[in-house]
């Protein structure tokens, strides 16, 4: 989460916003992201829907496994990726949707 | 049977005998050009400490590098150095960072930090900023002496960071700090980084 809170100037560049999603409770997750001073939203989603749609939640663990989704302005999905995020995966697909975005 | 028995025996009395001979590999000869410099994934060149420093990871997916030093005297007695393309924090100022950084700077060692001290430095010409810290381990009796040197490529922060661990009564060597102050000396960018380039 730090790593997108560092970046987040270059995802303003490329037009895209970040949000996390995460099992825990609110008041947990208030207290996380005050902690890491993040200025970006992170949704809790207790009851895990979100997790099953995007496949993070793994069968009889309570936790979301880490993944990371970029979702276009059409609601489709142009990126994942399993586990650590690569920011410079993520940075290079996202400049690419943004150049096709302003194309169009 | 017996003669095979007593032949796979010899042989592994013989392989016993032979004690294999202490082979120096330096893991960066192939990145090493003639002046000695160390040129990493082609971003970066720097002269690698001296033995007995040794390289922590060779990851090429990495964009960070470490080194480490031990000795036997007593525990814990080793020394790190390394350089960090994305050091923990997000802050773009220093005097911000700094603290950023300390919030999670081995946060699993249960070490008590004091107040980092901060004084303004210059690295690659630009300004940077250098936190001195120490830390201590109570209920083990160990102490480490911490340096982070904030510096910038580009707009972003880097860092390079020493530490020392050394038992509570024994007191610090200045060499292994003077060995990392010359590696950050050593170290230049090659090229501009991926977010200058983006």
């Amino acid at each position: 989460m730090e790593g997108h809170q560092r970046n987040l100037h270059l995802y303003d560049r490329f037009n895209a916003r970040v949000v996390g999603v995460s099992r825990n409770d609110v008041n947990t997750l208030k207290f996380w992201s005050d902690e890491l001073e993040l200025t970006f939203p992170i949704l809790s989603n207790p009851v895990g829907h979100i997790g099953m749609w995007f496949g993070a939640q793994p069968p009889g663990y309570p936790m979301f496994s880490r993944k990371t989704v970029i979702i276009d302005r059409q609601g489709i999905i142009r990126y994942m990726r399993n586990g650590t995020p690569d920011f410079h995966d993520i940075l290079q697909t996202l400049k690419k949707l943004n150049a096709e975005e302003v194309k169009s | 049977m017996m003669r095979l028995l007593l032949l796979a025996m010899v042989v592994l009395l013989l392989g016993a005998c032979a004690a294999p001979s202490p082979t120096t590999v330096d893991p960066l000869a192939a990145l090493r050009r003639a002046d000695g410099t160390v040129v990493w994934q082609e971003e970066y060149a720097f002269h690698s400490p001296p033995a007995p420093w040794a390289l922590v990871s060779l990851d090429e997916d990495d964009y960070s590098i470490a080194f480490a030093k031990e000795c036997s005297e007593y525990f814990p007695c080793q020394s790190t150095m390394a350089y960090a393309e994305e050091p923990f924090g997000y802050s773009k100022d220093f005097e911000k960072r700094a603290p950023e950084f300390f919030k999670r700077f081995l946060w699993a060692s249960r070490v008590v930090f004091g107040e980092p001290r901060l004084e303004p430095a210059t690295f690659d010409g630009k300004p940077a900023l250098v936190a001195r810290v120490e830390g201590k381990e109570r209920v083990k009796g160990q102490k480490v002496s911490a340096k982070v040197v904030f510096a910038r490529r580009g707009e972003r922060v880097v860092g390079f960071y020493y530490t020392q661990w050394r038992p509570e009564q024994i007191a610090y060597d200045p060499v292994d700090e003077q060995a990392f102050d010359a590696f950050v000396d050593s170290f230049k960018f090659v090229k501009p980084s991926f977010y200058e380039q983006l």
